[in-house]
């Protein structure tokens, strides 16, 4: 059984935002809320790093564990999703999410929330695959048409991945093994050196 | 207890508290590690755990998306709300539930504490229109906000396994909504109620002997401690309940009631922590006060429904403040113009 995921390159993503838009108009997202987002971090400095991000579909859900209307469920490919006739715009889930994923559209005075809306992994909500309902409350439902989210297809420097854990995490692989230093992903250059030293294969050898 | 340990304890309420005061300043505080990021750069080219660092510390960032704090990728804080809340609520309904059957078991041994002679008769005006008025809009909304807000804390486990998703949901719905708008009520009100019944609330003579007798409740023949208008038990409860938890229930409430000031979520999940910790001491405090006011003592009910109380509930409780009226040195004035219909309600509440 696949597991669904995100994974964003931090090494590729230019900050287009293309993802997000491509989002905005898959979904007919109301004004106010955005599904996924991009974060520029150290903006400006040198060795800025950009990161798409929304809803990561986590394991073991805060969202779904704070819930107090207990709305949530996780589909059998990991797909966390969220049944809108349940929700009472409590936020909650907004506090415990470590993303920010959670998004609510103003709802009358005193900023009251109204239902809470967040990125389904393109697949839509427990209306029926593909009903006017569904597309309403949630959005458009790709993988039931048997496609990937558009954020992900739509990435113009593919540094956003969407798909089945294995695929995408094989795909990332690679590309670390072909920049040739590893070094990039976090942590490493502290774990195992500065990449002046030679490393013992060097890149791209046989091995 | 030495005193830099009690600072060390008390400085995460205190931050807690000027947090909710100052929301808006903490964010200065995000200073981040931008330069280190930078001069890594030159010594490990593609090294960047400074910046990751950032990222798992929730330091603000920047993005073309707007909204409050969609520029930070990750907030770490959320795992630990989540963590804290459920133990806390819990806690909180077991310390309910005992208060509850505490108070069951006190009714079975004493019964309703009732007066040793009969009324007669004579009625003093205990409370104002303006302190009935405000006690029971305040009464009333403690209620409501009580019971909205215990179906919002447990509802999940008690109620939705029976009534079902579709049900609950509605119920949780309708207990938001009156939660969020009952609260403006109690938060105008409770000013008004501190200003109201203030005076009688301040220490006074026979506040002590009241406390080491606990009012004499637990002998079943005696006859209670004297005390003023007000007894030590009952001042406490103003200053605990009312004073002291009914602030910060309304201030902590404020800031998640209104997500419109920009607040961030850190500033959210404390004033919900701290919302839910005074809020079930609270229920605690009020349950006992409840059980006094309702079917623990006789005639107690009738005067906050009324206003008035016969002589001998006075003479019996409030010694002290009986006497004081009785010499015509209180504000209190014995009532010969009552009513005929609250003269038979009174009476009906002394009986046993
Ligand atoms: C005696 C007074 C009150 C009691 C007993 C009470 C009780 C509670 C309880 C038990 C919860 C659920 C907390 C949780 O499980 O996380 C809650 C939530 C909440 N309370 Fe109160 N509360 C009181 C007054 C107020 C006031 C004065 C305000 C606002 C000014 C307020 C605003 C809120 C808000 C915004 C929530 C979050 C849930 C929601 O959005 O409906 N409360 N309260
Ligand atoms: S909403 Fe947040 S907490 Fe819930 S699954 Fe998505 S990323 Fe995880
Ligand atoms: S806002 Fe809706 S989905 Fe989020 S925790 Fe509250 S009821 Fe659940």
């Amino acid at each position: 059984m696949a597991r669904m995921k995100f994974l964003c390159d931090a090494e590729r993503c230019i900050e287009c935002n293309g993802c997000v838009t491509a989002c905005k108009s898959e979904h007919d997202i109301p004004w106010g809320v955005n599904r996924r987002r991009v974060v520029t971090l150290n903006d400006g400095v040198p060795g800025e790093k950009s990161i798409s991000v929304a809803c990561m579909h986590c394991s073991d859900a805060p969202c779904m564990a704070v819930c107090p209307v207990d709305c949530f469920y996780q589909t059998s490919e990991g797909i966390v999703l969220h049944d809108k006739d349940l929700c009472i715009g409590c936020g909650y889930c907004f506090y415990a999410c470590p993303f920010g994923a959670p998004q609510f559209p103003q709802d009358g005075a005193f900023g009251l929330r109204g239902k809470m809306d967040k990125c389904t992994f393109c697949a839509g909500g427990p209306e029926a695959d593909n009903s006017e309902a569904e597309y309403k409350k949630y959005g458009r439902n790709r993988l039931a048409e048997g496609k990937l989210p558009a954020c992900a297809e739509m990435c113009s420097t593919k540094a956003l991945l969407g798909g089945d854990a294995d695929v995408i995490s094989d795909i990332y692989r690679n590309r670390v093994m072909k920049r040739g230093k590893g070094s990039e992903v976090w942590g490493w250059g502290t774990a195992y050196g500065k990449p002046d030293a030679k490393p013992a294969t060097p890149p791209g050898a046989k091995s | 207890m030495s005193r830099p340990f009690l600072c060390e304890r008390l400085m995460p309420v205190v931050g807690i508290l000027v947090a909710l005061v100052f929301s808006p300043i903490v964010h200065a505080a995000d200073a981040g590690r931008a330069q280190e990021q930078a001069q890594r750069q030159q010594t490990q080219p593609g090294n960047n755990a400074p910046m990751w660092r950032d990222v798992r510390g929730g330091v603000k960032q920047t993005t073309q998306v707007r909204g409050v704090e969609t520029n930070v990728l990750m907030q770490p804080s959320g795992q630990s709300w989540r963590e804290v809340r459920p133990p806390m609520s819990l806690a909180g309904g077991l310390l309910i539930a005992a208060a509850l059957l505490a108070l069951f078991a006190f009714y079975q041994w004493r019964g309703p504490i009732g007066v040793h002679e009969a009324g007669t008769g004579k009625l003093i005006k205990r409370f104002s229109d303006a302190e009935r008025l405000t006690h029971w809009t305040v009464a009333i909304s403690v209620c409501i906000l009580a019971v909205t807000g215990l179906i919002l804390s447990f509802g999940k486990y008690m109620l939705l396994p029976i009534i079902g998703y579709t049900l609950f949901s509605w119920l949780a719905m309708f207990a938001k909504n009156l939660h969020n708008f009952v609260a403006p009520v109690f938060f105008f009100m409770l000013p008004v109620m501190i200003v109201l019944f203030v005076r009688d609330n301040l220490p006074g003579p026979g506040d002590l002997k009241w406390l080491l007798t606990f009012g004499g409740m637990f002998s079943k023949s005696g006859h209670e401690t004297p005390s003023g208008r007000f007894n030590m038990g009952e001042k406490a409860l103003f200053w605990f309940m009312v004073c002291a938890l009914g602030v910060v229930l309304c201030l902590s409430g404020a800031v998640m009631l209104f997500p419109n000031f920009d607040q961030g979520r850190q500033i959210m999940q404390s004033a919900n922590i701290v919302h839910v910790i005074s809020a079930l001491v609270m229920i605690f405090a009020a349950s006992f006060h409840i059980y006094l006011g309702t079917v623990g003592q006789r005639g107690a009910y009738e005067g906050m429904r009324t206003g008035y109380v016969d002589e001998t509930w006075a003479k019996e409780h409030h010694q002290l403040w009986y006497d004081q009226v009785k010499a015509g040195h209180a504000r209190q004035h014995f009532a010969d113009d009552a009513p005929d219909a609250v003269r038979a309600q009174v009476a009906d509440g002394l009986k046993a």
